[in-house]
This record gives C-alpha cells, sequence and structure tokens, in this order.
C-alpha cells in the first residue's frame, strides 16, 4: 500500500459500523430482545456424540474439469473419551459437469432413495463442494445407522443447502425423528448480517450482545421471527446463535430440524458439557476431532497428486505433458513447482 | 490409533460405502523418531508421580533379537495438534490423551545383542518399536563389566537399581581420578566409601594399590558428631593406617604420631610455602649444590649463612631465607630432628593400605607443604625399581584446584599428574570447581566422579575434558541431587548414574559382611542399604 488514507477510511467504518457501542441498536433493528438470550446449564450424559465432516484438496485444476481428493466421515466420542473416527469415503473426484453424474447418482440412489440431480450448469468449484456435501450427507446417514436413541449427531455446516441435495437432507431428518437423534449443524462461520446502511456481523454481535447479558455463561438464541436472513422456509428446521462455553467467546450458528425445537435446550446443555476442552474451548469437541481426523492436509494431497503424476507416466503419457496438465501456475509464481 | 478396513457397523445394503475405522490403539512409549544419534519417543503427559519420566532415566527399546538402551535427556510438551492453546490456562481439561503426550529425547547409549553383548548402536530401532523402562534385567551386563572398587548402586532416574552395584575399577586408578561436586553434594561422604571399599580388599589381600588421604578438616579419621569416620570400620580397620598431627587424637591405639623428618624436606617444599622474590628462589636453588641433606638445620647457623654469602647471595635474603625457615619449622612441629613417618607411609602404601594422614586446623599452605613433601617421597619411591608384589598409589588432594589450576606455580603435582602412570601413582583431584583445572591436566584423568555442579562453565570444562562424552548430560549432571553421581571410567563403556551409598549405611552393612566371603562376581557383592 502507498498510502494508509483508504485503511484509515476502513477503520473509521468498521469503528462507526461495526464496533457497537451498547447493544441498544442491534436490539432495535434485529427483533432480538434481552430474554431472547437462554442461559444453558451443561448437564453430562452417557450417549455418544457423532461429529461429521468432509475434507476437500485440489489434486489438479485445468479450465474444464478438475480432479479433488475428497473425504468424509465422523468421530465418536462418549462424554470425553474419544471412541473411533470413521471415513466412510476417501477418494478422488473429477469435476466435470458432462462426466460427473455417475458418480453421484449411485449415492443419491443408494442412501437417499433420490433419482439423481441435474449438474450441468454447476460451476466446477461447486461440483467438487455438492460431492463433498453428498459424502457428508452419507456419512451422517452412517452415523445415523448405529446411533441410539437419545444420542447427538453434529454436522459442521449448515442445513441452508444447494437446493440440488436438500432431498437427501429430508430423508436424513426423517430417518433423526424416527430414530429419536439429535441432529444439529454447527457452522464455525456466517454469513449472517443485519443492519440496512451496511451489513454488519449477526453472530459476532449476537456474541457481544451475549457476553453483556448472561457474561461467563453458555446461552443459546433462537432466530425465529427476528429480522435475520437465515434461510427460514427454505429448510425444515431453525437457526439458533449459541455460545458452548462461558469461558469462551467465540458463539456459532446452529442449524436443528424442526423436530428438535422442544428439545433444544437439553440438547445444548449436553453439548455445552463437552465443549470445554482444553485444546479446542468454545466448541464441541468431537467437531474438533472430526475435523482434525478428516482433514486432508498439504502432504496428503501432494502425495496423492505425485501418485497420479506416476500413473501418468506409466501409461506413457510424456513428461512434458503431464506437467502442462498438473502444474498450477500459481505454484510456478510461488517458486514451489514440485516438477 | 489402530486402523481397520470394517465392515460391522455398515448399515444394510450400503455396498458403496468403504468404511475406515480408526479406534483407539497404543499410541504411548513407541519410538516416532529420529536419527542414529537420537531416539524421540511418546509417554503420555498425564502419569502420575511414580510413573513419570525422569532426565538421566533409561530405557530399553525391544527390536527382534537387539536391546537398544537410551539414556532420557530432555521430556517435552508435545502433541498431535500443532496449536498453542497449552500456553494458557483454559478449559476444563485435555480430551484426547491420544494425542497429547509428552516427547521424550533420549540418548542412544548402545545396545544388546542375544548373547548379552553390549556394543555401541551403529543403526537404530525400528520405528513405532515399543519401549520401557530398562529393568535389572536390561542392566545385568554392567554386572559384568563393574570393577572391584564398590561406590553405590546403579540409579535409574530417581529409582535405585539395588542389584547392580557400581564399581570402580582399581587399574584405572594411575589413570588419576577427578571428583567433583559443589558443596554439599557429599564429596566426603563418597571418599570415605571409596576409602572403606579400599580398606576392605587390602585386608581381603584383594587390594592392588595404596590410598593416600590428607584429611586438613579433621573429617575422616574419627568422624564428627554423627558422622562415622574411617576408624568406625572395625572389621576391616587393618587396611588402614593413621597418622596425626593432634596429639590427642594420636593417643588413640592404631594412630601415630605424624613425624616428618628435618632431613626428608628440600629446598622445593619450602618453595611452595611461602611467595619468594626472584632473588629468594635463586638462593633456594643453591641450596642442594652446597648444603646436605641437613640443610634446614645448617642454614641456620653462622656458617651456613656465610656459605650461602659465598654463593653471592646478598646478606638480606639469605637473612630472609634463614629467618622463614626459622618460622617454618617452629609452626610445623610434626618436623622432627628424629623421628621420621615417611618410610612408614610409603611402606603402608605399596602393601595396598589406605592412609590418612590426618592434620586438623593446619593452615592452608602447611597442608600443601606436607601434602608436597610426601607426594614427592611417594613419586621418588616408586620412580625406583620395587618388589614386584609393591602396590600402585593414589594420591588424594583436596581442593585440587589449588595445585592443578592454570598458572599454579606447584609443577610437582602436574608432574605427577603427567608421568605418574608410568611409574603406578594416580592421583584423586577433589575440587568444587573444575572450571578452575588446566584443561590438559584434567585431560589426563580417566576415571571422573561428578556429583551436582550448578555452574555451567564447570561442566563445560568438564565436558571438553572427558573421555567419554558428558556433552548430553548437561542438564542431568545439574540436577543430581545429594549423594547421586554420574561415573565415567574405564572398562564401563558410557557414564553410569549412581548413587553414593552413604558411608554410615555401608558401614554398617560392611560390619556384618562375612569377612571371609569371597565376592560372588566382581564387583558384585549384595546392596548395602538396609
Amino acid at each position: 500500500m502507498e498510502e494508509d488514507s483508504r485503511l484509515s477510511l476502513v477503520a473509521e467504518m468498521i469503528r462507526d459500523h461495526i464496533s457497537l457501542d451498547g447493544i441498544d441498536r442491534y436490539l432495535a433493528e434485529t427483533g432480538v430482545q434481552s430474554c431472547d438470550f437462554v442461559p444453558v446449564q451443561p448437564r453430562e450424559f452417557s450417549g455418544e456424540i457423532f461429529a461429521v465432516d468432509g475434507s476437500n484438496a485440489s489434486i489438479c485444476n485445468w479450465s474444464t474439469a478438475n480432479v479433488n481428493l475428497i473425504r468424509a466421515g465422523y468421530a465418536v466420542y462418549q462424554g470425553r473419551v474419544w471412541r473411533r473416527t470413521v471415513i466412510t469415503f476417501d477418494d478422488v473426484f473429477l469435476a466435470d459437469p458432462k462426466q460427473c453424474k455417475n458418480m453421484f447418482d449411485p449415492f443419491l440412489l443408494e442412501f437417499f432413495g433420490l433419482n439423481g440431480v441435474d449438474l450441468k450448469e454447476s460451476d466446477l468449484d461447486r461440483l467438487s463442494s455438492y460431492y463433498r456435501e453428498l459424502q457428508e450427507y452419507v456419512a451422517i446417514n452412517d452415523a445415523l445407522a448405529v446411533a441410539q436413541p437419545g444420542d447427538i449427531i453434529l454436522y459442521d455446516g449448515s442445513f441452508d443447502v444447494f437446493e440440488l441435495l436438500r432431498g437427501a437432507l429430508t430423508t436424513i431428518f426423517a430417518r433423526a425423528e424416527q430414530k429419536s437423534v439429535a441432529l444439529l449443524a454447527v457452522a464455525k462461520s456466517s454469513s449472517l448480517f443485519w443492519g440496512e446502511e451496511i451489513s454488519m456481523p449477526f453472530v459476532q454481535h449476537t456474541s457481544m450482545a451475549g457476553s453483556l447479558l448472561l457474561p461467563e455463561a453458555a446461552w443459546y438464541l433462537s432466530l425465529k421471527d427476528k429480522k435475520v436472513d437465515a434461510g427460514q422456509g427454505r429448510w425444515n428446521g431453525q437457526t439458533y446463535i449459541v455460545r458452548f462455553c462461558g469461558q469462551s467467546e467465540h458463539a456459532f450458528r446452529v442449524d436443528a430440524p424442526s423436530f428438535l425445537q422442544d428439545e433444544m435446550a437439553s440438547v445444548l446443555g449436553k453439548l455445552a458439557a463437552y465443549s470445554c476442552s482444553s485444546e479446542c474451548l468454545g466448541y464441541p469437541h468431537a467437531l474438533f476431532r472430526a475435523h482434525r481426523d478428516i482433514r486432508i492436509t498439504e502432504e496428503e494431497g501432494a502425495a496423492v497428486r505425485q501418485k497420479l503424476m506416476g500413473e501418468l507416466l506409466e501409461m506413457g503419457m510424456p513428461h512434458s505433458e503431464i506437467r502442462m496438465l498438473m502444474q498450477d501456475f500459481h505454484d510456478i509464481l510461488e517458486m514451489k513447482s514440485g516438477f | 490409533m489402530a486402523i481397520t478396513q470394517e465392515e460391522r457397523l455398515a448399515p444394510e445394503g450400503a455396498s458403496l460405502l468403504k468404511r475406515k475405522v480408526i479406534e483407539k490403539g497404543d499410541t504411548m512409549y513407541k519410538i516416532v523418531s529420529k536419527s542414529v544419534t537420537e531416539y524421540h519417543f511418546t509417554v503420555p503427559f498425564n502419569l502420575n508421580d511414580e510413573e513419570r519420566v525422569e532426565v538421566g532415566q533409561i530405557f530399553s527399546i525391544k527390536d527382534q533379537g537387539l536391546t537398544f538402551l537410551a539414556r532420557v535427556l530432555n521430556i517435552e510438551h508435545s502433541s498431535n495438534y500443532d496449536g498453542h492453546w497449552d500456553t494458557t490456562i483454559k478449559g476444563t481439561n485435555f480430551f484426547d490423551s491420544d494425542q497429547i503426550f509428552n516427547r521424550v529425547i533420549a540418548e542412544p547409549l548402545g545396545c544388546i545383542n542375544k548373547s548379552l553383548e553390549f556394543k555401541k548402536s551403529r543403526t537404530l530401532p525400528t520405528k513405532f518399536a515399543p519401549v520401557l523402562r530398562a529393568e535389572k534385567q536390561e542392566f545385568k551386563f554392567l554386572s559384568q563389566v563393574m570393577g572391584d572398587i564398590e561406590i553405590g548402586h546403579l540409579r535409574n532416574g530417581s529409582r535405585l537399581v539395588e542389584e547392580i552395584p557400581v564399581a570402580l575399577h582399581s587399574e584405572a586408578m594411575d589413570h588419576h581420578m577427578g571428583v567433583f561436586a559443589t558443596t554439599g553434594m557429599g564429596k566426603s561422604n563418597f571418599m570415605k566409601v571409596f576409602a572403606a571399599s579400599c580398606m576392605r580388599l587390602a585386608v581381603r589381600g584383594e587390594s592392588k594399590f595404596g590410598l593416600l588421604i590428607v584429611d586438613p578438616h579433621g573429617e575422616y579419621l574419627k568422624g564428627k558428631g554423627l558422622i562415622k569416620g574411617l576408624t568406625h570400620l572395625k572389621k576391616y580397620r587393618d587396611g588402614l593406617a593413621c597418622y596425626s598431627t593432634s596429639k590427642q587424637n594420636a593417643s588413640d591405639p592404631g594412630v601415630e604420631e605424624l613425624a616428618i623428618g628435618i632431613k626428608d624436606i628440600e629446598p622445593s617444599d619450602v618453595e611452595l610455602y611461602f611467595d619468594w622474590s626472584i632473588a629468594q628462589k635463586d638462593a633456594l636453588d643453591v641450596i642442594p649444590r652446597i648444603f646436605n641433606r641437613d640443610w634446614l638445620t645448617e642454614i641456620q647457623t653462622p656458617e651456613g649463612m656465610a656459605q650461602l654469602l659465598k654463593e653471592n647471595v646478598i646478606e638480606g635474603t639469605a637473612g630472609k631465607i634463614s629467618q622463614r625457615i626459622k618460622n617454618l619449622l617452629s609452626k610445623n612441629g610434626y618436623i622432627d630432628n628424629i623421628r621420621t613417618s615417611i618410610p612408614n607411609i610409603l611402606a603402608n602404601l605399596q602393601d595396598g593400605k589406605v592412609v590418612l594422614v590426618d592434620i586438623p586446623k593446619m593452615s592452608d599452605r602447611s597442608e600443601l607443604f606436607l601434602l608436597s613433601i610426601l607426594s614427592r617421597c611417594i613419586l621418588d619411591t616408586y620412580k625406583e625399581e620395587g618388589k614386584p608384589e609393591r602396590k600402585n598409589c593414589l594420591i588424594t588432594i583436596e581442593e585440587a584446584q589449588r595445585v592443578l589450576g592454570a598458572g599454579s606455580n606447584t609443577a610437582r603435582f602436574e608432574s605427577i599428574a603427567r608421568e605418574g602412570r608410568k611409574f603406578g601413582v594416580g592421583l584423586c583431584a577433589i575440587t568444587q570447581q573444575p572450571k578452575l583445572i588446566d584443561k590438559q591436566l584434567l585431560s589426563q584423568f580417566n576415571t571422573l566422579v561428578v556429583m551436582g555442579l550448578g555452574d555451567r562453565n564447570d561442566r563445560i570444562q568438564l565436558e571438553e575434558s572427558a573421555k567419554q562424552d558428558l556433552s548430553s548430560m548437561d542438564t542431568e549432571i545439574q540436577t543430581l541431587e545429594k549423594g547421586e553421581a554420574v561415573v565415567s571410567t574405564l572398562k564401563i563403556p558410557f557414564p553410569v548414574p549412581a548413587r553414593i551409598h552413604r558411608y554410615e549405611d555401608y558401614l554398617r552393612c560392611l560390619d556384618k559382611e562375612d569377612k571371609q566371603e569371597s565376592l560372588i562376581i566382581r564387583g558384585g557383592f549384595k546392596p548395602f542399604l538396609d
């Protein structure tokens, strides 16, 4: 930056519009009231908590198609004790709108009884995200199959999903309700906003308001009838903002199917009891572990890339062609070609 | 973590699922890295006090036919999570005990093969090979390499391995020994234990050297208060010859009043006693040429003075020398015109006994003067060819930095350090400050008993001069507790952690011992602690 003037301008804007001077304006404009913040009483329970997550890493990327390594699965805890982590999908995915329908359809049919989706208009990045989400739903479905009534399944993300996959989610909700398993989606980041002149971060400001109203406590806030667009009506459920641990400053968006509406205080109390680990304070620990166990590291991505290159070489492709195909020019700019 | 391809939990008809289940496995006490020169292994972060891993502890790694031994150098907080959450106190506790651990950094000592032979290791254990605390079984080979002078027990961290005695080799004693410790860490206790073992060997006819101890503090003869002395070891009292400048002590049977014959003293001995000017030193150099062995008497006579003047010594210098000699003789009452203990002392040393010269309340200079005379007599005697059965000799020097320090004007002790070995004479240097000892001289010491040194420069000096690599033991030496030692010596393949016997306990057990009982294995009679 040559000058600091624009930076100063942005700083002023943040101070004037995003920094809250008290919570009156927040309460007035969002329709949230002080009494909407409900304390959560942490409560130990003997059931299992399943935490579902997914991960994807680009292996090679060219303009008309790309290859991703995708992984999905779940970690299982009983109380503070990790029991196991189950990987339900760990494979490469060729993202080509013309070719990849046959990678979606068998899963949609086998696990959710759906006839397939039309992906022709989807861009490449979105295709990979769809596939990863699909595999995460398969993981939720697998967790549901082994969960006992009263257990909790957490999903890393939101239930306000792409329209194409809502059918799968509907099936999952129905199965969860039938089995009396609590199913919640916990989002680490959220695009929820409030304010008319400028978009104000809703989760962060709710967290600040909660800290003032219920300091040192876990709490939740329902967004029902609030002036915030959380996709209400697009899916069969309700969105909450939850602080799982009084010691933490962080609050999260939590989506829950409508059948859980009356049990939220109880379910969140069980989660609060296991969201205070020293490893990751304020976040349901099972989700932390799922993230750690399921993520694809840079090294893993590089290893798969090398393996793919080896296969191509064995098939007789010239090295120059492979390099042209596999190398991302960003890597050249960053001087980390790896070739 | 254990990974399995699992089918049992798969929902019916889920043919597309290829589940991989990761379950809790045994992740601790396993080698995780790193090279032939350094092993890393994991231990739980929340071990109880009894199971805690300590610096200096020795672990064994069994890998097929080999048992690797490794000594703990350091312990670090570590985890498979690379966050920095452990720098602040938050949350209720760690949840993932399989992911959070302590990383133990260990130095390979060597490996034992199926034939129980110990060798330096040129390879490393397989990754994830299991690690166990070394127990007596793994240390058995050490019994075979220990010597005959028992000083304590093997120590593994803070724990004693009572089945394995630590014993020095008599054969190594003419290669000199250094005992290094700050005040209160147990130097005197060590020396008494060492002397008691030597007395025991002498009585059994197994001694290979005589030990000379000059004690300016009066603590070795009878002890002080509840602290016992060498004369309390009744059973092996015959292995001890005592001389004392104290008339009271010398009145005890078995303690001879020390006498140094006036003719036993040479001008070079007197040089140590005073600070001399160059002219005075030149005059002292003249003395052996113009006087006979009775020079101390003659120089005080008018004829003696005249002889000095005839050699161009100016009157003032000659007068000063004469006056100082009068002072020397009047202050050191053990100098005798007729009697001398030196032949007896030499005979006892050559017989392999412990010779204790008790000089309580003697000044620093007087002590060095006496030690100088004795050392010279010993070296001169040992330079001459003796009887075949003559034993070697080890001369103890307390506060050795006084005579072995860089720039100290005491060539006599330096020459013993440099060439004494040729004639079977070794030095046992005791000091709190090894950093003050000349590095070249220190490198002549092949047995080191290190008992806790807080000063980093002291440790560096030892590390740079030791025959075995002590550099990796810096932390351990720094954290040694009273009575604990690291012993580095010839014939024992690596520096051994030891707990020196408490002298009073050792005494009790030696007194109970069957005098005729022979060693079961060399250096391996049973522990002495009650």
